[in-house]
């Protein structure tokens, strides 16, 4: 190992290389923060469950057009009776001012008899203009009430026709939901189950089976896309080897599943137990 | 996650996590580095002290004095001279033996000496030339046995990854840190080995030139003694 001379010196080289070691150790130690990894389990958990669902995503895209469409009325109702207003108050103002000048007129008129005649003359001018003037404003005011109606009916009906949009939505929803309930165990469920089956059976080389009748269960579970987790589970053989794997093959091979839209009955799909009689 | 609370990633908790082959792995990086370090440390201090040994020797060599007085003062010393001095110890003794015996000629005298001088250097420069070997070993092989415990881990981590419907990182990353630590002890033995090993090699290289040269000068001196 080592020469007679190194061995004066052996102890002491020894001790360096141990310290360079334990130094090697500190470092690791101290340069690295071991402890990081937690926040990112959870993101990634949160991310998982996040994309999965498709039938809720249906919904969403009805409702928010229609808010949208209920939102845009609105000011148009809010802009026009607001001028309507503002000239119905401007209009007896002037009416007023207008009716002062005559009093004040007719005054000065009984004061100064000389100018009656001049003074009528313009009141009857002024009282015509202030007439047009009053047929001018009702003539608008009607246009602008005829306009409301229209504009307001219309409103109206956009409102009317989105609210039976929701009713339906909501009564086709409760329909759904009331199906569900209704028939969780032998309606929807049962379809699917034969949808599922049907799929698979469509996939089955039926060759590899033989010529009798036999009869295979497979336990399997499904992720809420359709998709399997996991590789399907052969409970009950069918005897031949070849007919397992042909029908473990077509229930891969039929990936995705068929799920019913509704997601809150998925929980009945999660593990399914199927039974295959590939010859029937 | 709770198990994400648990999990915490010391590198004592990694070693202890890893499968058996990488902690074999892990063991005998460090045992072979420890070793490495070792020699590099024994090897920093004989070489230096070979050169320093070299320096004073040629100081008194060619500082002219008798050569006799020189040999004396070599052997009376208790210790073994060692070095540039055994050569010059081991030539001269030869030179005075052949010298005692009449009819002895000339040529056979400095073929003796010179004979035991190259023995004597030959010992001289396996003593320097020991250990190099094992730190050249050292550099290039163990890299690879790091990459064997990295190679394997990872092998481990992922086969563990493939029994999971849902993959995530958090599964294998602690496998292939764990696996990572066996590279990284690796190259920290070899390293320090390979830069040891060229610096050393260079420094006996040059004491190699140094005794050659002096045993040429010294038979030289020998020659026109006699």
């Amino acid at each position: 190992m080592i020469r007679q001379y190194e061995k004066e010196i052996s102890w002491k080289a020894g001790a360096y290389a141990i310290g360079v070691h334990l130094a090697l150790l500190a470092a690791l130690l101290i340069s690295f923060n071991w402890k990081a990894a937690h926040p990112v389990q959870n993101i990634a958990e949160v991310e998982l469950w996040d994309s999965l669902p498709k039938a809720e995503q249906q919904p969403v895209p009805v409702l928010e057009p229609v808010v949208k469409e209920q939102a845009k009325p609105e000011p148009v109702v809010e802009e026009a009776p607001k001028p309507v207003v503002e000239e119905k108050q401007e209009e007896p103002k002037v009416d007023i001012a207008l009716e002062n000048k005559k009093k004040a007129l007719a005054k000065k008129e009984q004061a100064k008899k000389e100018l009656i005649e001049k003074v009528l003359v313009e009141k009857e001018l002024e009282q015509k203009k202030a007439l047009a003037q009053k047929k001018q404003l009702d003539a608008l005011k009607e246009e602008i009430s005829k306009d409301k109606p229209t504009k307001n009916n219309t409103a109206d009906a956009l409102k009317k026709l989105q609210q039976e949009a929701l009713a339906d939505e909501k009564s086709e929803g409760d329909k759904q939901a009331v199906s569900a309930k209704a028939s969780a165990n032998a309606g929807v469920v049962g379809d699917y189950i034969n949808k599922i089956q049907a799929k698979i059976r469509s996939n089955v080389n039926k060759t590899l089976c033989g010529e009798g009748n036999p009869e295979l269960k497979f336990d399997i579970a499904l992720l809420p896309t359709g998709q399997l987790s996991g590789s399907p589970k052969l409970v009950k053989t069918s005897g031949s080897s070849a007919c397992d794997e042909a029908v473990e093959r077509a229930i891969i091979a039929s990936e995705p599943l068929p799920l019913p839209a509704d997601t809150s009955l998925f929980s009945q799909f999660r593990n399914l137990k199927l039974k295959f009689r590939p010859n029937d | 996650m709770t198990i994400a609370v648990d999990n915490d990633m010391s590198i004592f908790s990694l070693v202890a996590g890893a499968s058996l082959p990488v902690q074999l792995v892990l063991v005998v990086l460090i045992i072979t580095s420890l070793f490495s370090w070792w020699y590099i440390f024994i090897k920093l201090a004989t070489i230096k002290r070979a050169e320093t040994g070299a320096d004073d020797f040629e100081n008194a060599f060619w500082t002219g004095g008798d050569l006799n007085k020189l040999f004396e003062g070599l052997t009376a010393n208790r210790r073994k001279p060692q070095g540039m001095a055994s050569i010059f110890e081991a030539g001269f003794k030869e030179y005075a033996r052949h010298k005692q015996q009449p009819r002895m000629e000339i040529s056979d005298v400095m073929e003796g000496s010179r004979r035991a001088m190259r023995a004597a250097y030959n010992r001289e420069l396996d003593e320097l030339d020991a250990h190099l070997p094992f730190l050249a070993s050292v550099g290039s092989v163990s890299p690879y046995i790091g990459l064997f415990g990295t190679v394997w881990g990872i092998m481990n981590a992922f086969r563990g990854l493939s029994s999971v419907a849902q993959a995530t990182l958090s599964q294998v990353a602690p496998g292939i840190a764990e696996a990572l630590v066996a590279t990284a002890i690796g190259l920290f033995a070899a390293i320090p080995a390979v830069i040891a090993y060229n610096r050393f090699a260079s420094s006996v290289d040059r004491l190699s030139v140094r005794y050659e040269s002096f045993m040429e000068e010294f038979t030289n001196i020998l020659q026109r003694k006699s």
